[in-house]
């Protein structure tokens, strides 16, 4: 698969975090920090399975304010310490049949990191964008913003 | 059939958001939002009355004319909502890096692992 092709499929964040890459490694990919960060502010999660190896499984449970159930999981494919990770992932019920690409970089005594979702089709990127799955319902907020305005001049 | 009657319902169908969109500039009677739209006068005439019973709009009498005019804070529940969702992917690894930097003083205290 063309390399350009797959940056056409991929969201990616970029961030340099002020810590020893063992202590960013260590965050990331042990369960008892994971439950304190993956899940949005106030929420709690579940970690129902957490087999971090080459083709281990992972599945955190998060319950919705209206009863029902936000899945995310996936399986393993590539890990190397301290440098690689690369995970299938699907967000039931939003983002279904990702991949997951972060990666890590010593640098004295900082780390650089990159997550990347990497998306089936260029299309379903696109639409995830949009989404604001990456930046913020984008689009979708903007319009509201601009509408909401509008009404408060009128009033 | 439709019994659920909130602003999520109300924005549900593309005409109603036209419908919305239209208010937001002015408030019009019902001739002048069907004059927008191909579909027949009865069938705007439900939509006004479906955001009617959302609580998006109100109809004010002047004279023999009915007025639509839209009703913003209802439409802010629909604002609140997708803020809730703002940049999930930014918020987690803000989330992480707050929680790393959090364990890092955390293990300067108590000398280092």
């Amino acid at each position: 698969m063309a390399e350009n092709d797959l940056s056409k499929r991929t969201l990616s964040i970029k961030k340099t975090f002020e810590a020893p890459i063992d202590l960013v490694w260590e965050a990331w990919t042990e369960p008892e920090h994971l439950a304190h960060w993956w899940g949005p502010k106030g929420m709690s999660i579940t970690i129902v399975e957490h087999n971090f190896k080459v083709g281990g499984r992972w599945k955190y449970v998060m319950p919705m304010p209206n009863g029902s159930e936000f899945v995310s999981e996936g399986q393993y494919s590539e890990i190397i310490k301290f440098k690689k990770i690369v995970t299938s992932a699907n967000f039931r019920p939003m983002t279904e049949g990702v991949e997951i690409r972060v990666l890590f970089e010593k640098v004295g005594d900082k780390t650089n990191f990159v997550f990347s979702v990497v998306h089936p089709t260029e299309e379903y990127k696109i639409q995830q964008e949009k989404m604001g799955f990456y930046n913020g319902w984008g689009s979708t907020l903007t319009r509201f913003d601009a509408l909401l305005n509008t009404l408060k001049s009128m009033s | 059939m439709e019994t659920r009657r909130d602003v999520f319902q109300a924005i549900a169908d593309p005409i109603r958001r036209e419908i919305i969109d239209l208010l937001a500039q002015r408030s019009m009677n019902l001739n002048a939002i069907a004059e927008h739209f191909d579909v027949t006068r009865p069938a705007i005439s439900n939509h006004i009355k479906i955001l009617n019973e959302c609580g998006i709009i109100e109809i004010e009498q002047v004279g023999r004319e009915r007025f639509c005019k839209i009703r913003p804070d209802h439409l802010k529940q629909v604002s609140d909502w997708i803020g809730k969702y703002e940049g999930l992917w930014i918020q987690k690894i803000e989330s992480f890096e707050k929680y790393l930097y959090q364990l890092k003083t955390k293990r300067k205290k108590h000398g280092g692992k």
